[in-house]
């Protein structure tokens, strides 16, 4: 197996792209893997804070329409991803870090169908009507599993202690985080309000 | 501009860097996930939206941007613990963060134009499937061009030139 994706490492494009100097090589791949993540979290998130009921004034069933383009970010990701494995392959697929993460890609996007099938199931209901409560359960398991990926992204570089460390800080970072910023959307909306 | 307290931080707790990239990674997913969706309302890929509506995410693209700037500041100020590079040597000779932090000015720019014009105003007024003023949709391709600029440059800096 070793010798296999040893193979895989020094193969001809994977050197080319982990050694050039040229910006196009491996930092372009990385960039494309961030786009991707940007528009498959970020406007995955969008609908969810919907579903959750955080931002109530934006209407529900055109949300679905932002599903082409999460299709898109997931490619994207998937295929850089893939990529970006093959260029350290030995090192990755020996890294925990890596299977938590895929793991939590799979949770994500399993949520994110549920998510949606559940939040617009019935297309005769008012944009305004709050979500189900299982499209809600879903629209958490997809936020915190998008975390967890997010996360272990990240951490795929540093030593394994380093790694269990920050898990720990970031997962009560993100809670203060969390609880500040809806304080602080909510200050803001109750000062656009009274405006 | 090297902070001390900042390098403690970092020298004492291995996983402070981690931590600051990361949520750095979570403010970036907020203020593109926020700001994409209202710029590609305003470029007429999702006329379903009543701007007014999108326009309510803004506070969380807000809260986005500040931990990106509070979690790049923690960078900036705590490198020299990170590798042993002052701050002023990376700022002066990292070519792809200085095109980070130009286009990030850009897109302050942009954004105060918009309101400044008083295309702003004007979008808010949009209902669900009316087209956006032609001068609106420059802002908002604009937009989505810088911030899609400031990622590719992000992830090109480690590959900039800077020599302690």
């Amino acid at each position: 197996m070793q010798d296999f994706l040893e193979s895989i490492e020094n193969s001809g494009w994977a050197s080319y792209i982990r050694e050039t100097p040229s910006v196009l090589g491996y930092s372009t791949i990385l960039a494309l893997h961030t786009f991707g993540m940007a528009f498959l979290v970020g406007l995955s998130g969008v609908i969810a804070l919907r579903v959750l009921g955080i931002v109530p004034e934006l209407p529900l069933k055109p949300l679905k329409n932002l599903m082409p383009m999460i299709i898109i970010g997931f490619w994207v990701n998937a295929v850089t991803g893939v990529i970006l494995t093959c260029l350290a392959a030995r090192s990755m697929l020996s890294n925990w870090d890596f299977y938590v993460k895929l793991t939590a890609i799979a949770v994500a996007i399993t949520s994110l169908q549920k998510m949606r099938g559940y939040a617009f199931r019935v297309a005769s209901a008012p944009d305004d009507a709050p979500a189900s409560a299982e499209a809600k359960r879903w629209a958490k398991a997809m936020l915190f599993s998008w975390f967890v990926a997010v996360l272990g992204g990240r951490l795929t570089a540093y030593a394994t202690n380093i790694r269990i460390q920050s898990a720990a800080a970031v997962g009560v970072a993100a809670i203060l985080l969390l609880l500040l910023a809806r304080y602080l959307v909510r200050y803001a909306h109750r000062s656009v309000t009274v405006r | 501009m090297r902070w001390p307290s900042v390098e403690q931080i970092i020298y004492k707790y291995l996983w402070a860097w981690g931590v600051g990239q990361s949520l750095h990674f979570v403010g970036m997913v907020l203020l593109i996930g926020t700001v994409g969706i209202l710029d590609l309302r305003l470029l007429g890929m999702a006329k379903q939206f009543p701007v007014a509506a999108l326009k309510k995410l803004i506070p969380w693209g807000v809260f986005g941007f500040l931990l990106c700037l509070a979690t790049g500041l923690f960078f900036v100020t705590g490198i020299w613990a990170n590798i042993n590079v002052h701050p002023y040597v990376v700022l002066q000779s990292d070519v792809f963060l200085q095109l980070k932090f130009v286009f990030i000015l850009l897109a302050g720019v942009n954004l105060l134009l918009f309101y400044a014009t008083g295309m702003s105003r004007a979008v808010d007024r949009l209902a669900a499937g009316e087209d956006a003023p032609p001068l609106a949709k420059v802002f908002a391709g604009a937009s989505l061009f810088f911030w899609i600029a400031v990622m590719y440059f992000a992830r090109l800096i480690p590959s900039g030139k800077f020599q302690p």
